[in-house]
């Protein structure tokens, strides 16, 4: 399958697995929660992860931009999203530069997976970026350090959650055997 | 102009990244204001219609809950009549109290208008520091920025997005909304959100000497743009500020945000008169 659609297909798909189920449940970590925050795992930032390894900086910038903008429609949060899309779009070639081996532009047709970073370069990948999204999406939502420590609470509960789906995502979606473009 | 020509080539993608970024600040600067664009918000046809579908398919494991919810405010409201139209023992006292209508219209001094419109909730949220909630009618049905929004057992928030089917409302439980209310005896007050949980509203700058009790309820008040005497919450928790000497509120919220259903637009027609009034006053 030719790469942009396969793409656009994947959009679509975390997009609606982001919006139409994730945002509607409201998660806790456990039943009584006594001041313990409800939250939402963003899971949609796994799109800008998962794009190819070639892919230049200001596509990767653009296309960030317009995920973000698509998750405020959704959400109501004008910019939000954007905002820590974009951050983590523009740091996501200098991460992964550190992180492998070889040159990005010597992995041709291929995107970042389990199968060709292994998993502990994968997760540490994936949960370096989720979790500055999230601090950045967070602390720009809540917009006050007046309650740091919920402040901190909730951007880890999300972030552990966002891993976790990253993770059962990574499982049910990388191919065994055979090669994956 | 070739030097600078190059300093953008070297350095286009940060400058790309700062521009994206401040596109970004500059968008959630405009909706702190309470000025957001209709076209970036649920109330978006699109977003709507898609939110609907989905809507449609979760609708049915809302029913048997739906209906408990109905058949109280059913009973509410037939108390409310009964309330009214009580009848009078004549035999017993032959001064009849009877309520005061005025007959010449007028000397009705009229001050609200109210018209209530049903909506279905399509979508919504409790996480986040200010909460939305989509709903199924827009300007088409005469749905406009700035009305009430009320549930069957509480207040719920106030329209800022409309599109022609699809509206967007600000829910109570967002940290840039207000609501003034009223207790019991009359005092007044603000209630707001801390933004923490969904299920606790904070009543702040009670003075100490009014005595409140647990289950106590607040309502809301004719300054607001809700309808008169709506319940807001039901106290559950004081405590006092010992350097004010003012105490301070906590209220379970009447209505369930975890789990609307169907609400009501509620349009006075006569808020936009009130408003130019009252902004008049203000620019003098």
């Amino acid at each position: 399958m030719n790469t942009s659609v396969r793409n656009i297909l994947r959009f679509i798909l975390i997009i609606s697995l982001q919006v139409l189920i994730l945002n509607k449940i409201n998660l806790r970590w456990w039943s009584q929660p006594n001041g313990f925050p409800v939250f939402v795992p963003y899971v949609y930032p796994l799109f800008i992860l998962l794009l190819p390894f070639e892919a230049p900086v200001w596509l990767l910038l653009v296309i960030g931009f317009a995920t973000g903008i698509t998750m405020d429609s959704f959400s109501n949060t004008a910019g939000l999203h954007a905002f820590a899309t974009v951050l983590i779009a523009y740091l996501r070639t200098n991460v992964l530069n550190a992180l492998m081996p070889k040159n990005l532009s010597e992995y041709p047709n291929q995107t970042p997976s389990v199968k060709n970073m292994g998993w502990v370069p994968f997760l540490v990948y994936s949960s370096f970026l989720i979790l500055v999204h999230h601090i950045a999406y967070f602390t720009i939502e809540v917009w006050s350090l007046a309650n740091i420590g919920y402040l901190l609470l909730k951007i880890f509960a999300s972030a552990i959650t966002s891993i976790l789906f990253i993770i059962v995502y990574v499982l049910l979606f990388t191919r065994q055997n055979t090669y994956r473009g | 102009m070739r030097n600078f020509l190059l300093f953008i080539r070297r350095f286009f993608n940060l400058i790309l990244f700062i521009v994206l970024e401040t596109i970004s600040i500059v968008l959630i600067a405009r909706t702190n204001t309470m000025q957001g664009n209709d076209v970036m918000s649920s109330a978006n046809t699109a977003v709507g219609l898609m939110y609907k579908q989905q809507n449609d398919v979760v609708y049915y494991f809302g029913l048997k809950r739906m209906n408990d919810n109905l058949l109280n405010e059913n009973a509410r409201l037939r108390q409310l009549i009964a309330a009214n139209s009580s009848t009078y023992d004549t035999l017993k006292d032959s001064t009849v109290k009877r309520p005061l209508v005025s007959s010449d219209s007028l000397h009705v001094i009229k001050y609200a208008d109210y018209y209530y419109r049903t909506a279905r909730v399509i979508n919504n949220s409790v996480s986040a520091a200010n909460n939305y909630i989509t709903i199924n009618r827009g300007s088409a049905d005469g749905v406009g920025k700035g009305m009430a929004v009320i549930s069957g057992n509480g207040i719920v928030g106030k329209v800022e997005h409309v599109s022609a089917h699809f509206s967007s409302i600000l829910s109570v439980l967002s940290v840039k909304q207000k609501v003034s209310v009223h207790l019991k005896d009359g005092s007044t007050s603000v209630v707001e959100w801390d933004g923490t949980r969904p299920d606790v509203l904070v009543m702040k700058d009670v003075p100490q000497q009014i005595k409140v009790y647990r289950g106590d309820s607040v309502f809301t008040t004719t300054y607001s743009f809700y309808p008169p005497d709506v319940l807001v919450g039901t106290v559950y928790a004081t405590s006092s500020v010992k350097k004010s000497g003012l105490q301070l509120l906590y209220l379970r919220p009447a209505s369930n945000f975890r789990n609307l259903q169907y609400v009501y637009v509620v349009e006075n027609k006569l808020s936009a008169e009130r408003k130019q009034l009252e902004d008049s006053i203000k620019t003098k």
